[in-house]
């Protein structure tokens, strides 16, 4: 492997399992940035005369002409040069004539900047962000049928001309060559290489190994190693280049160091909530001591830990809302719960402390996402005690409109009772008394800690599928069934992806694998859609909300439809496996036969020897077998 | 419904629902989602003939480039996602926003029942190929018993 400052890369290459030549040739030139990959072609031993002709002239051209000339344009004229090199030895031995070669070249121009051109089938492919994809299109003759619109691309796998080429290096001695330039980004991978690999080799197998980490070296050589257990029915040659990993930024460090370090300190955590006096907690005395520390401490320990590992609060803040919601429900004192979430925090902190004592650097960033995680707890604590201020608020309203009441009533009896004596003792209050809440962002009517869908607008989804339902034949009850789903989903206000695929695994039930069966239940997902567009315009609500209504249906729709197809992968992802694990066997039978194979040949030899010898002079060799 | 050219008022949506300026020049994931919809807002109607052509070439085209269903459905569902928001802010009438949103739930429908039938011909083609393996397993199964039969006389014939 070579190391350059800012990439790193290596290259590979295999002669197979059925050719006895390797046709391949490639370049692998870390101090001029070039990068390529040639696969030869033509009888009597031309195939590599015509790579190792192209590869010589391509690296002269670049070695000579670098400084002089703009980076693609080199490329692209040491490819043409390649081309030129290749037709004029062709023309020179007859045996020759008609060799030629494919290209994939990549020239690296700094650390953000790549050339990638090509001339053939041989390929480049980018993984960037864990996902391959190539960025060459083969010239072959089918593929251009594709491109031109001819031929539907399911055809062209199993046309009989998708190896034939429409370009490459030594036909003609000039070619035309597709050349662009690449933007590197921090992490990419970029893979060139042979037919031999991908056509041995599934793109999904290709990325796993690609995207699996491993240094580039390692990778060039497992991918040689995945398209020889595919057959190895050709050369093989690969080329892996890596551009610098960014640094990791402080979320990740604490996502992975730093929830390590916290998971590794659960029984530190434990240990000092228990010193601390948790399970002394009025929360807590109910329950045995042990069943307290992992009720209450270590179910907060592994919220923070799964809030850590994700970067979110959801966690945490669900702790902290069933722990005080159950506590508040049962009557409970805000003290005790003060007390514990104190008890917790100082544990916390202990923690934190010691992961600090160890390393610095990651203490202090797992400190600030603990704190984080923390004010989180306080923030949904902060939420309940605002619902019960406002129940409170509530209350005392209806407390001082009862009381008005009656002081207005004993005035009126009493103005009525000394009206002959002339005296004005009619209630008059120094402030006039208003019907409104005594904190002003609290109104009576809004759900705190639930925004949620307002009442109209599940009303009106609930009566635009009842109309739908209603619509529906008796008989189709699939798409009753799908209705009903889309009520459950678009009035579930928690807004998860749960109730989803809870209603797609019942519409899914017991069904076959197969085209009808799968049809069946995608035909009653579209009546549904069409029968509820057509009902959301038979409820009587202004249209911005009968556009809120479709709004919410559809979105469930669309939920719907992603649980259902979620499920059909689900099903049918066996079969990959099982395909994978029979080629497996295969390979291992075929290995298993080639060895079989040697041993019975040496055998054979051994055999004929012994044979010989014991023949006379004049027989040997005239033995048949 | 307004005078607004629905197509129009969802084209100038695209940078912002396929989030262009965060990819590289090329094809945009979820682009042919995106102009399925404006296919289905040209044409209109409540099933438009040729979408599910125009989809499954499309989403055939990114599954034989090596993308994965589940991106193919994810980008789908980013975009539905995405559009709804857009449609809620850029679209004024509220008849044009259902229009909009009927026209985003059926190619939503439509991506999920072409990625649906592309997994299970996948499923199919991998199940032959099993067969061939399973196949090419007995065959080869058979020759190593004729190699084993072989080895073992050709031992005990240079052992004498």
């Amino acid at each position: 492997m070579t190391t350059q400052p800012t990439l790193r890369v290596a290259g590979d290459t295999h002669v197979g399992k059925v050719r006895t030549t390797n046709e391949d040739s490639m370049i692998v030139d870390p101090q001029r940035g070039l990068y390529v990959v040639l696969d030869g072609m033509g009888g009597a031993n031309a195939g590599d005369i015509a790579s190792q002709t192209a590869r010589d002239a391509i690296r002269e051209f670049v070695t000579q002409r670098r400084l002089t000339m703009e980076p693609k344009a080199l490329l692209e004229a040491s490819i043409q040069y390649g081309s030129a090199a290749v037709f004029n030895a062709a023309q020179e031995v007859r045996e020759r004539h008609g060799m030629g070669t494919t290209v994939v070249a990549c020239l690296i121009v700094d650390a953000k900047r790549a050339i990638v051109a090509h001339v053939g089938d041989s390929r480049a492919y980018l993984l960037r962000h864990g996902r391959l994809q190539s960025l060459t299109r083969d010239h072959t003759i089918v593929e251009e049928l594709v491109e031109r619109g001819v031929l539907p691309p399911e055809e062209a796998e199993r046309h009989p001309y998708k190896n034939v080429l429409s370009r490459n290096l030594g036909a003609k001695p000039e070619t035309r060559v597709d050349v662009f330039e690449l933007e590197v980004k921090p992490g990419d991978r970029l893979l060139l290489c042979s037919d031999g690999l991908y056509g041995y080799a599934s793109a999904e197998a290709m990325q796993y190994l690609l995207g699996s980490g491993d240094p580039p070296e390692s990778v060039a050589r497992d991918l040689i190693d995945l398209a020889l257990r595919g057959g190895g029915g050709d050369n093989i040659t690969t080329i892996v280049l890596e551009a610098p990993q960014p640094p990791p930024s402080s979320s990740e460090v604490v996502r992975t160091s730093g929830a390590n370090a916290w998971w590794q300190r659960r029984a530190r955590f434990l240990q000092v909530a228990k010193e601390r006096g948790i399970t002394k907690n009025p929360i807590c005395r109910a329950l045995p001591p042990e069943e307290a520390l992992d009720l209450v401490a270590l179910s907060l320990f592994q919220a923070i830990f799964h809030d850590l590992e994700k970067s979110t609060g959801v966690n945490v803040w669900t702790f902290a809302q069933n722990i005080a919601g159950g506590w508040f429900e049962r009557g409970g004192k805000w003290e005790a719960l003060r007390g514990l979430m104190d008890i917790l925090a100082m544990s916390a902190r202990t923690v934190v402390d010691e992961v600090r004592a160890g390393d610095v650097q990651l203490g202090f960033l797992l400190d600030i996402a603990v704190s984080r995680a923390l004010v989180v707890a306080e923030l949904a604590l902060g939420g309940l005690l605002a619902e019960r201020l406002r129940q409170v608020d509530g209350d005392l309203i209806q407390l001082h409109t009862a009381l008005q009441e009656t002081i207005d009533i004993g005035g009126l009896e009493a103005a009525a009772g000394e009206a002959s004596a002339d005296v004005d003792i009619s209630f008059t209050g120094d402030v006039p008394f208003t019907d409104e809440a005594t904190i002003p962002f609290m109104r009576p009517d809004r759900v705190i800690t639930n925004p949620g869908i307002s009442a109209e607008l599940l009303g009106a989804i609930e009566k635009t599928l009842t109309i739908a339902r209603a619509r529906t034949s008796p008989r189709a009850e699939l798409v009753k069934q799908v209705l009903t789903s889309l009520q459950t989903i678009a009035t579930d206000d928690s807004g998860n992806f749960a109730s989803a695929v809870l209603a797609a695994r019942e519409l899914w039930g017991v069904r076959a694998v197969d085209d009808a069966s799968i049809m069946q239940l995608f035909d009653a997902l579209d009546s549904a859609r069409i029968i509820t567009a057509s009902s959301v315009h038979q409820i009587s609500v202004p249209d911005a909300v009968r556009a809120k209504v479709l709004a919410a249906i559809s979105a469930a729709h669309q939920r719907l439809v992603g649980a259902t197809t979620g499920l059909v992968l689900e099903a049918v992802a066996p079969y990959s496996e099982r395909l994978k694990d029979a080629q497996t066997k295969t390979g291992e039978l075929r290995d298993k036969v080639a060895r079989a194979e040697r041993k019975r040949a040496e055998l054979e030899r051994k055999f004929a020897n012994t044979i010989d010898q014991s023949q006379p002079w004049e027989k040997r060799g005239a033995t048949e077998w | 419904m307004s005078d607004v050219d629905l197509v129009e008022a969802v084209s100038v949506l695209r940078d912002e629902v396929l989030e262009t300026a965060e990819h590289d020049e090329g094809e945009v994931p979820g682009s042919e989602v995106f102009d399925a919809l404006l296919n289905a807002l040209t044409i209109g109607g409540e099933s438009v003939p040729g979408l599910d052509l125009t989809l499954h070439d499309a989403v055939t085209r990114r599954l034989a480039w090596g993308d994965s269903e589940e991106s193919v459905l994810a980008d789908a569902e980013r975009v539905f996602d995405r559009l709804m928001v857009a449609a809620e802010r850029a679209l004024r009438d509220p008849a044009d926003r259902m229009v909009v949103i009927e026209a985003a739930t059926q190619v939503a429908v439509t991506v999920a029942r072409v990625v649906s039938l592309a997994a299970i011909g996948r499923a199919s083609r991998d199940r032959a190929a099993r067969l061939r393996e399973e196949m090419t397993q007995r065959q080869l199964r058979d020759v190593l018993e004729k190699q084993r039969t072989t080895i073992a006389r050709l031992e005990h014939e240079t052992a004498d």
